[in-house]
């Protein structure tokens, strides 16, 4: 009887409900659940049209989970099926499609590494805007006129640093409208030194802290170390080594607490230092750290660095240790020890300094462009391994142009790398190999361990793909990537293979997705039909700075076609133009040269 | 024997249908109860829903409890159950799931969709109650479909979506999303 009379309610309520005046949002009656299953069915662009409909809409259609399976659709999956080793294993395309309970997408665990909170929907606005170059631009002015030697950026988190002699040393934020957040002269007043900085690199080894370690090479050859404090909005002064004889600090690369440098001359050392800049912990600190007390205990630890790597030093090494000590105020670090020194007769500008560490052995690399006697411009490569503790356990050398040298005894090479690189070019057994190689003067280097990127005048980039195990290191052929339509100045590679590469004139951007080298013939293809690169276009809704770009285009093209010794300039072999261009995930920033030289800092931003 | 079977299914408003029981465990749920109390569920008919003391209760909010599925429902259940019979079992990983992005929907599920939005959106509700995982996307793909291609207010129109967005915030989720939208 209960039961009959529940049922006529219901009936009721049914009628009722039929007999309301337009008929009821029945979609909007659905759960959660439904809602979002429907919606998983709907592309992108409908997706952020529903977003616009109600507030459930928005928090629904929003959902990170449904982001996530649109970013593995179009960003991973496509990829994977590009890498030959992961179709060749899994021969149905079914076991590709998107599954939550695979937490690891091939190596893009990376994108989950901060845990749940992760916003799929920007990541994958990001890849998208990636993709199809487009961005935000906005403008820093940084110097007005140009200066000798010309100005330096480096690209650090969301910190741009840039040295030049007028201004000195300083760190523009990219975030918000506050950009200059510290400057400091490079001399004080009652110091008689007057050198420009050469060369300038950001310490990549801390993790991201208030702090800042930066190196700056100059001139005469000094190089100086400074920590910028994020919190005080100021530079500190930690250590300044002796002018050097040896000539001007051409390239510089820190990874605390090994300093790589690069003279003119051209003479590569290698520097450790005792104390760290700071107390902060990083892998690398840590284990070094342990490393340094031993030291400090037994200073004839070090001696015997110093004397064996002497053995394998060609020339007069008297970059003794200096400390001038009497500028600055803040806690001094301890002069570093000279680990290793290196001429060569063969490196040329423009290189790329690295070091990398890893848990058993300290790699400092040098990436350099090499002339050959058959066929113009190459490239080469130097590895120097280390002990944790900075004792040599060897060095390797390679080279595009010269692929025969590679299977020489590795002793060889070690006692003497010129004669070996020189012999080779005469080789007649690589001319092929050297052929291929054929190239203009390099105007940019890059190297990011596999990926070496070169830049040409001849409207090209070169890649070559690395290879360093404990066998071997060898450069592999170089392919030719075509898209930019006036002279490469500057390309820089990052991690993962993406690249980002800026012509001279004008202010075409663009962007290359490297990953897996050009070994497939699909991405030589695309390499061919020049489909390899995005050009990045700034975004249609920024108005003012679209205009401004535009503007700042105009002039450009007007004073090239204007005075054509400028053009010729450009075109020329033998001057470098300095096309400074870095990115990270969400941005790229260049270095942009104005009319009357005045220098302006460009940041595409993708976010 | 199996094969033959037949059970009887009542609708929320006491209609009786008798089915095949291997059309009728197309649905997830069946299956289980069927599992569960054995033959004896042969003798009776299996109230959808099956109306439990908690139903009694005078009802909170219409979508915490299990859908009102009526004979013209249930026999619409049926006659997409009785085609698709003969059908490879769903997988039960919801998650490895091969569900394809698109909205294709093949020509006979089209048709069989080709109803007003009240009995679609009771088919969906009856499919995810009584667990039949294809028909459910069927009913979501359907809803997709009705979806793509709209315009916002075109979309708020075909389902009477109240939009509960003061202009400015409209605005501001438009401007935030036009990275995606010209495609």
């Amino acid at each position: 009887m209960v039961k009959r009379s529940q049922e006529d309610q219901q009936v009721d309520d049914r009628s009722a409900k039929r007999l309301r005046p337009s008929h009821p949002d029945r979609l909007s009656h659905l759960s959660d659940e439904l809602l979002l299953r429907t919606l998983s069915c709907l592309s992108v662009s409908d997706l952020v049209l529903c977003q616009r409909l109600s507030c459930r809409f928005n928090s629904l259609a929003g959902d990170s989970q449904l982001w996530k399976a649109l970013f593995y659709d179009r960003f991973v999956r496509p990829r994977a099926s590009r890498i030959p080793g992961v179709r060749d294993q899994e021969q149905s395309t079914k076991s590709l499609y998107y599954s939550s309970k695979i937490s690891k997408w091939l190596d893009d665990d990376h994108l989950v590494r901060r845990g749940s909170a992760t916003n799929w929907k920007r990541k994958y606005k990001l890849r998208h805007n990636w993709s199809r170059g487009s961005a935000n631009v906005s403008e820093t002015q940084l110097a007005e006129h140009p200066s000798q030697p010309p100005l330096l950026v480096r690209l650090h988190d969301d910190i741009v640093v840039t040295a030049d002699p007028v201004a000195g040393l300083r760190a523009w934020m990219l975030k918000g409208d506050d950009r200059l957040i510290a400057s400091t002269p490079f001399h004080t007043d009652n110091e008689a030194r007057s050198a420009g900085p050469t060369s300038l690199a950001v310490d990549e080894t801390l993790s991201p802290t208030d702090r800042v370690n930066i190196s700056v090479g100059y001139e005469d050859g000094s190089f100086a170390i400074y920590t910028l404090q994020q919190g005080e909005r100021r530079f500190a002064r930690r250590y300044v080594h002796a002018p050097s004889r040896n000539g001007a600090i051409h390239a510089i690369a820190y990874a605390s607490p090994y300093l790589l440098t690069m003279t003119g001359a051209p003479l590569l050392s290698l520097y450790r230092f005792v104390h760290e800049p700071d107390e902060v912990s990083s892998n690398l600190e840590s284990s070094s750290d342990r490393v340094n007390n031993m030291d400090s205990a037994s200073s004839q630890e070090i001696k015997t660095y110093e004397e064996s790597s002497r053995r394998h030093v060609h020339e007069d090494i008297v970059d003794y240790c200096v400390n001038d000590g009497g500028v600055g105020d803040d806690a001094k670090i301890r002069p570093p020890t000279l680990i290793s020194s290196l001429r060569s007769q063969t490196a040329y500008p423009p290189t790329s300094l690295a070091i990398r560490a890893s848990s058993t052995s300290i790699v400092a690399s040098i990436a350099y462009a090499m002339p050959t006697w058959t066929s113009g411009w190459s490239v080469g490569l130097q590895e120097i391994r280390l002990t944790p503790e900075g004792a040599i356990l060897d060095s390797r050398v390679a080279s595009a142009a010269a692929r025969g040298a590679l299977s020489l005894p590795l002793d060889a090479q070690l006692r003497n790398p010129v004669q070996n690189l020189s012999a080779v070019a005469l080789d007649q057994q690589v001319v092929a190999g050297v052929k291929m190689a054929l190239g203009s003067k390099l105007t940019s280097l890059s190297y990011n361990h596999p990926y070496l990127l070169s830049a040409h005048p001849d409207n090209t980039l070169t890649l070559y793909m690395v290879t360093s195990n404990t066998e071997e290191l060898s450069i592999g052929v170089g392919s030719r990537l075509w898209g930019h339509t006036s002279s490469v100045s500057g390309a820089h590679v990052g991690d993962r293979g993406k690249a980002v590469s800026v012509s001279a004139i004008g202010n075409e951007l663009r962007v290359w997705e490297l990953e897996g080298g050009m070994s497939s013939s699909t991405s030589r293809k695309r390499a061919a039909a020049g489909e390899a690169s995005v050009q990045v276009r700034p975004e249609k809704n920024t108005a003012t700075s679209e205009t401004k770009i535009e503007n700042t285009l105009r002039a450009h093209i007007s004073a090239v076609a204007g005075a054509g010794s400028m053009r010729m300039r450009a075109f020329d072999d033998s001057t470098v133009t300095q096309g400074w261009v870095a990115f990270d995930e969400e941005k790229v920033v260049l270095l942009r040269e104005k009319m009357q030289g005045a220098q302006a800092l460009v940041v595409y931003d993708f976010a | 024997m199996a094969e033959m079977q037949k059970i009887k299914l009542m609708s929320s408003d006491s209609a009786e249908i008798t089915v095949d029981r291997d059309v009728a465990e197309r649905s997830v749920l069946i299956k289980n109860m069927m599992e569960d109390i054995g033959e004896q569920a042969m003798t009776e008919a299996i109230p959808i829903p099956n109306v439990s003391s908690q139903y009694l209760v005078k009802p909170l909010q219409e979508t915490n409890l299990p859908p009102q599925v009526n004979e013209a429902v249930l026999n619409k259940v049926i006659e997409w159950c009785v085609h698709h019979k003969g059908d490879p079992p769903a997988t039960n990983d919801d998650d490895a799931d091969s569900r394809k992005k698109t909205t294709d929907i093949e020509e006979w599920d089209q048709k069989f969709m080709q109803v007003d939005q009240e009995m679609l959106f009771e088919i969906i509700l009856a499919a995810n109650y009584l667990d039949i995982k294809a028909l459910l996307d069927v009913g979501c793909k359907t809803v997709a479909n009705m979806i793509k291609g709209k315009s916002p207010e075109e979309i708020r129109k075909t389902f009477n979506i109240q939009n509960d967005f003061t202009p400015e915030e409209e605005d501001q989720i438009r401007r935030e999303n036009e990275w995606a939208e010209d495609r």
